[in-house]
């Protein structure tokens, strides 16, 4: 019992001094050993690593693509118009023996915010030098990659190894909204102006030719009225003509009989008469007049 | 009694590789703080292990003791206990050690850190605590929203090539092809998948007009949109897949929409209005072919009739001529005859007898307007 009391803290010390002795560098990992501050070896491959216990430490770094997203940055290209754009970034510390010279203990908090300032500038002087049009147009694709590639020149001061700068809002600023909706608004407004103009511009031309071919089928139907007439009382003075050309003399007569027989009707004529006439020949004398 | 030893130990050695996973993100730095304070921890740790050891060492004499083999059998009882405990831990260390992956799943295993191999669906051997091993679900599809705003009331508002804005609402589908740079090439993938979609629907946006965005172009958008994510995504090595883009909204914003709405009407009202311009016109045009048609058919019917009236004047005429061109004279007389029976029958008439009375120094008085009364009169 003695000898396991005196055996089992040694063993413990021992164990200790032996996990304290390796450590692990994950797959997703680079790992610096520090003796007292000072850099003594860069282990970038995973597995297992061994440091002297309590005077070297390890510092791990993430080896993955990290991310960094820009707040919104209002940048002014060459044609003086504000646009809101944010950006981000893949990067990758790459050399971390020059990353933790540069940014200190800090770390990766202090990295991002050097590599903010970084994206900033870089998004700033390419935008800058550009017009509007060029940044809302095929040409963005270049203009990642001229920003990118700026990024890159000074993020590898950094150790870092800057993979992608990518803009996601290229967006007008608050401000400039509304007056955006008011224009979206006045094109709408004039399209459907220009549509109801339109419809009523098809409607009367509808009305106008309706009402054009209403005068033309009357009045075409008129003319042949006319001339249907026309034909109806040649005709009737020819037939006239025909049959009270053969005993013109007798026509006026047979004539004067009708009309007398027509206008002078019950009624509507007193006739203040001679016995002279020679309808009343007979009237005084059966020899008539001429007997006198 | 190392075996024994083995059980608590093995708790130890969980410790520190437990810490080194809190390590990943926080960095190394801090480890060797983790320690110092861990060393009165693993102090209290012996100490405990030292209690249960004789706790565990006098149980089991007395164990012994009941089986009642005498004083000779207490460390062979003992020997048994520790054997007993190497089973357990050896069951334990079994069933830390296998695990199962179900159909859906792919592990990745890590022999200390460094990446060892890809295991399939099923049972799975990682012997721990020198493998240590990630489950994460490949097949399974996986939806990122974007525009679908939350917080922000402007997420899916973007600016077109011709400057307008267009509220876009999307759905990236996603799975993972390869776990192996999914775990170790990016840090936080989702966020980055949806960072790059909005990136690249921004850019498709930006480079196309609002109109076609609005209706035509969708589908041509929405595969455009997959492969540029993709493109990007694989050139980052991310092991990710887009299986789709679910395009759920491309509409003008909020504060414009009526005024595209206006737009629609107007197209309709448009419609409406050559409908019922063509309405009018169709029941204009047909009421003139009928009016036509009438005047027409009435200028028929005078024609007829005025021809027939004609024709039977003219005949009778050529009738009463024939006859009286076989006795003139006693016809022409008749005729006047009939006629003035007809026409004398019919007036009121005043015999004026001028030659019998003298004729001369009489002037007849003739009251016209009395005569007329009187004819009005007699006709009351």
């Amino acid at each position: 019992m003695r000898k396991s009391a005196i055996l089992l803290p040694a063993a413990v010390v021992l164990l200790i001094a032996a996990l304290s002795s390796v450590f692990i560098v994950d797959e997703r990992q680079k790992a610096l050993v520090l003796q007292f501050g000072q850099i003594v070896r860069v282990k970038e491959d995973p597995g297992l690593g061994f440091k002297i216990p309590l005077i070297q430490e390890v510092v791990r770094y993430d080896d993955r693509i990290l991310s960094r997203d820009l707040d919104p940055l209002e940048v002014t290209p060459s044609d003086d118009r504000r646009l809101v754009v944010d950006a981000f970034a893949r990067y990758r510390i790459v050399d971390v023996e020059q990353f933790r010279r540069a940014v200190g203990a800090g770390g990766e908090a202090a990295a991002e915010r050097r590599l903010d300032s970084i994206l900033r500038a870089q998004t700033r002087e390419v935008l800058g030098s550009v017009s509007s049009n060029d940044i809302l147009s095929v040409d963005r694709a270049a203009l990642m990659l001229r920003i990118r590639n700026g990024a890159i020149a000074e993020a590898r001061a950094l150790g870092l190894q800057v993979i992608d700068v990518r803009l996601k809002r290229t967006d007008l600023p608050p401000a400039n909204l509304s007056a955006t909706y008011e224009r979206m608004k006045a094109e709408r407004d004039r399209e459907a102006a220009d549509e109801r103009a339109r419809g009523n511009e098809a409607a009367q031309r509808i009305r106008a030719l309706a009402d054009r071919t209403v005068i033309e089928l009357v009045s075409e139907a008129q003319r042949e009225s006319q001339i249907i007439q026309g034909e109806a009382d040649a005709r009737r003075n020819g037939i006239f003509a025909d049959a009270f050309g053969a005993d013109p003399e007798f026509f006026e007569f047979y004539r004067s009989m009708t009309a007398y027989q027509r206008s002078l009707q019950a009624g509507n004529a007193t006739m203040v008469l001679s016995p002279d006439n020679e309808f009343f020949n007979y009237l005084k004398s059966d020899q008539g007049r001429q007997s006198e | 009694m190392a075996g024994n030893n083995g059980g608590p130990w093995g708790g130890g050695g969980n410790n520190g590789s437990g810490g080194g996973d809190d390590d990943d993100r926080k960095g190394g730095g801090q480890r060797p703080g983790n320690d110092g304070p861990g060393i009165p921890e693993i102090d209290e740790l012996v100490n405990k292990g030292r209690e249960q050891l004789r706790v565990l060492m006098g149980g089991g004499g007395g164990g012994g003791n009941r089986s009642g083999s005498g004083g000779g059998g207490g460390p062979q009882i003992t020997r048994g206990t520790i054997g007993i405990g190497v089973v357990i831990a050896l069951v334990g260390w079994l069933a830390a050690s296998f695990y199962t992956v179900r159909p859906e799943e792919r592990s990745v295993e890590l022999f200390l850190g460094e990446f060892l191999d890809i295991g399939e669906s099923g049972l799975n051997f990682a012997p721990w605590p020198l493998v240590s091993r990630e489950i994460i679900a490949t097949t399974t599809e996986r939806n990122i929203d974007i525009g679908t705003s939350l917080s922000g009331m402007d997420a899916g508002l973007m600016l077109t090539g011709d400057e307008n804005i267009v509220d876009i609402d999307f759905q990236v589908v996603w799975n993972i092809t390869d776990p192996q740079q999914y775990l170790f090439n990016l840090a936080n993938p989702p966020q980055t998948i949806e960072a790059v979609a909005e990136s690249a629907m921004r850019e498709i946006v930006s480079q196309s007009e609002l109109a076609p965005i609005l209706n035509r172009d969708r589908g041509v958008i929405a595969n455009r949109l997959r492969d540029l994510i993709q493109l990007t995504l694989d050139s980052y090595d991310s092991g990710v897949s887009i299986i789709r883009v679910n395009f759920d909204k491309a509409d003008p914003p909020e504060p414009v929409i009526a005024s595209f709405r206006s737009v629609q009407d107007a197209a309709q009202e448009r419609d409406r209005v050559q409908n019922v311009a063509d309405a009018y016109a169709n029941q204009v045009v047909a009421e003139a072919r009928g009016q036509a048609a009438q005047i027409l058919e009435q200028a028929e019917g005078y024609r007829a009739r005025v021809v027939n009236e004609a024709e039977g004047e003219a005949s009778r005429f050529t009738a009463v001529l024939e006859e009286y061109n076989k006795a003139p004279v006693v016809t022409r007389k008749r005729l006047y005859l009939e006629t003035m029976e007809g026409v004398l029958g019919g007036v009121d008439i005043i015999l004026l007898d001028e030659g019998e009375s003298g004729g001369q120094g009489v002037v007849p008085y003739l009251p016209l307007n009395e005569l007329r009364r009187n004819a009005t009169g007699g006709a009351n």
